[in-house]
């Protein structure tokens, strides 16, 4: 297995291209990502975050430019599941019990009744949510359905996890819980994940790099590397998290690389 | 744990059926009371239409009907030609139902499908039902007399029933069709990324996602279905069915003036029991969804 998770390079994402209203929602995108590594994506809204990550998921195909995922072409890599994907709705089937949600993907696979429903439980287990097996996702609050909505992206146990503002509807403590969780799923499981989310706190306590994006054209502007060892609930009050939080905030704001094009763009408008 | 809560909102249901049926009742012998009272008044002072017991015979005067031979010196009661009428009716009607309800499934599944099919179907599905059923009944008759498939020859019954289909397919396909898009893009965006056939796809998330769409629509279809059934028995001149036994009756109020509103008790229940049989249906297809309504 190759050390690159993901590999983007020179993506262009052009909407309408040629016409009035054309949009560059991205611009000369190149990213790598590492096995194993947690890559949280940010930036205001229109930066383009969401549409690298569906481009690298292969749910919309890039105007220009390449990305490899597991070392294969993103469509590639979708149609052999190499990625599990998580959204900002939980999008669980009210019809289908909370088991049957986590099945579906393995379902869809071809798995048999048996060995879908063992790893189902498994997952569910590992969420924490194995006594709501039965139950129906309606049934849930909003944080038990996104810890559903990820056992269901695990399911397959892919490489891979890309989650698009996960806890975004969520309250600020059901939301600190949720980053506990996934960091101890990350640690078991071992998954590289990329995480697309508007909280810079929430960025620096998941993430190994924060990649800074910025809008109108989307493009990287920073990205910063995090190093505050194995998080902890204490994590959230140390010097070196304020300190990588202000190191984002200020590479939002401009001041890092290419601050003064941004300015001067900021003016224009 | 999720049996016993199955169980409870079993019983809620229930609870919740016993209660309406209540009020099913009330409303029932409220109609009576008023009924009664109309006649009382009409006695009385001078009303704008006929209040003698040829044209609004007593309550008890019809129910003594139900027991009275159908013809003189028949064995045959009144209730039980009418009740034969309804069922031979029902039948008609719960086959142009479910002809209707899986063509109007099948048009819906293809327009959704294919986009330029819906932009070129929807409007023939539309105008379709503008064709008043009064000019429908004999020209499908007609065509019918003439058709035949081997040894399978198109009785009058089958135009009833084509009738009753042709009604029955149009809200269905349009609910199916609302339903069938109803899924999120979100959901849509999981599918895609599971790589779903286009069969997984619409098996494992449009069909089930269109339920609470398709339920309404079926309910309108079968209201449909049984009122093409006794008009189009009318029209066409079938016999057997609960329409061509209004008609006749009807012609009977001057000797029987109650045996007219046995056969139109008969349309009733008809109606109630075609609505309690997709009931039933709505309960079965709709039992693991939350009990409010998205739509």
């Amino acid at each position: 297995m190759s050390d690159t998770s993901v590999n983007v390079t020179g993506i262009w994402k052009i909407f309408n291209e040629g016409l009035p209203n054309e949009v560059t929602a991205l611009q000369d995108i190149d990213l790598t990502v590492e096995t194993g590594e947690f890559i949280s994506l940010i930036g205001p809204s229109g930066c383009g975050k969401s549409t690298l990550l569906r481009v690298i998921a292969d749910l919309t195909g890039p105007t220009r430019g390449q990305a490899t995922v597991a070392g294969m072409p993103a469509a590639q890599a979708r149609k052999d599941q190499r990625y599990g994907i998580a959204f900002q709705q939980a999008a669980l089937f009210d019809w289908r019990s909370v088991r049957r949600n986590v099945e579906l993907p393995l379902e869809l696979q071809g798995w048999s009744k048996d060995r879908r429903r063992t790893r189902a439980m498994e997952l569910l287990e590992m969420v924490q949510l194995a006594d709501f097996a039965e139950h129906r996702p309606w049934e849930l609050s909003g944080g038990m359905q996104q810890r559903v909505a990820i056992a269901r992206s695990l399911a397959v146990d892919p490489p891979l996890l890309l989650m698009d503002e996960p806890f975004g509807a969520l309250d600020e403590m059901t939301r600190e819980r949720m980053q506990n969780e996934l960091l101890r799923i990350r640690e078991e499981t071992g998954k590289s994940i990329i995480f697309v989310t508007h909280s810079i706190p929430e960025a620096v306590y998941l993430s190994d790099r924060v990649v800074v994006m910025s809008p109108r054209p989307g493009r990287i502007t920073d990205i910063i590397s995090v190093n505050l060892g194995s998080r902890t609930e204490d994590t959230r009050e140390a010097e070196g998290f304020f300190n990588a939080v202000t190191a984002v905030r200020e590479a939002l704001r401009g001041r890092g690389p290419g601050s003064s094009e941004a300015r001067s763009r900021i003016g224009e408008i | 744990m999720g049996q016993s809560q199955k169980m409870s909102a079993v019983s809620r249901r229930v609870k919740r059926g016993t209660i309406s049926a209540g009020w099913a009742i009330a409303g029932a012998l409220l109609t009576v009371i008023m009924w009664e009272l109309v006649k009382l008044l009409g006695s009385v002072v001078e009303l704008p239409f006929d209040t003698s017991d040829t044209a609004m015979p007593n309550v008890w005067t019809m129910i003594a009907a139900f027991s009275q031979p159908e013809v003189r010196g028949s064995d045959v009661t009144i209730l039980q030609a009418v009740v034969s009428a309804a069922a031979y009716s029902l039948m008609i009607a719960l086959g142009g139902f479910i002809i209707g309800v899986s063509i109007g499934l099948i048009l819906a599944i293809v327009m959704q499908r294919f986009a330029f099919l819906e932009r070129g179907m929807l409007p023939f599905v539309i105008a379709s039902q503008t064709v008043p059923l009064i000019a429908l009944a004999p020209l499908i008759v007609g065509i019918g007399n003439r058709f035949s498939l081997g040894p399978v020859q198109w009785t009058s019954t089958a135009s009833v029933m084509f009738i009753a289909a042709y009604l029955a397919f149009f809200p269905l396909s349009v609910g199916a069709l609302r339903g069938l898009q109803a899924p999120t893009a979100t959901s849509l965006e999981l599918m895609h990324s599971y790589a779903a056939t286009p069969r997984q796809l619409l098996f494992r998330l449009r069909f089930p996602a269109s339920i609470p769409y398709l339920v309404p629509a079926m309910k309108v279809s079968a209201a449909a279905a049984v009122v093409g059934t006794v008009v189009a028995e009318i029209s066409t001149g079938v016999r057997g069915g609960i329409g061509r036994l209004i008609v006749e009756y009807a012609r009977e109020t001057t000797s029987q003036p109650a045996k007219v509103y046995v056969a139109v008790f008969g349309a009733i229940v008809l109606g109630l029991v075609a609505a309690g049989l997709v009931t039933l249906l709505d309960m079965y297809l709709t039992r693991n969804l939350p009990k409010e309504s998205p739509a």
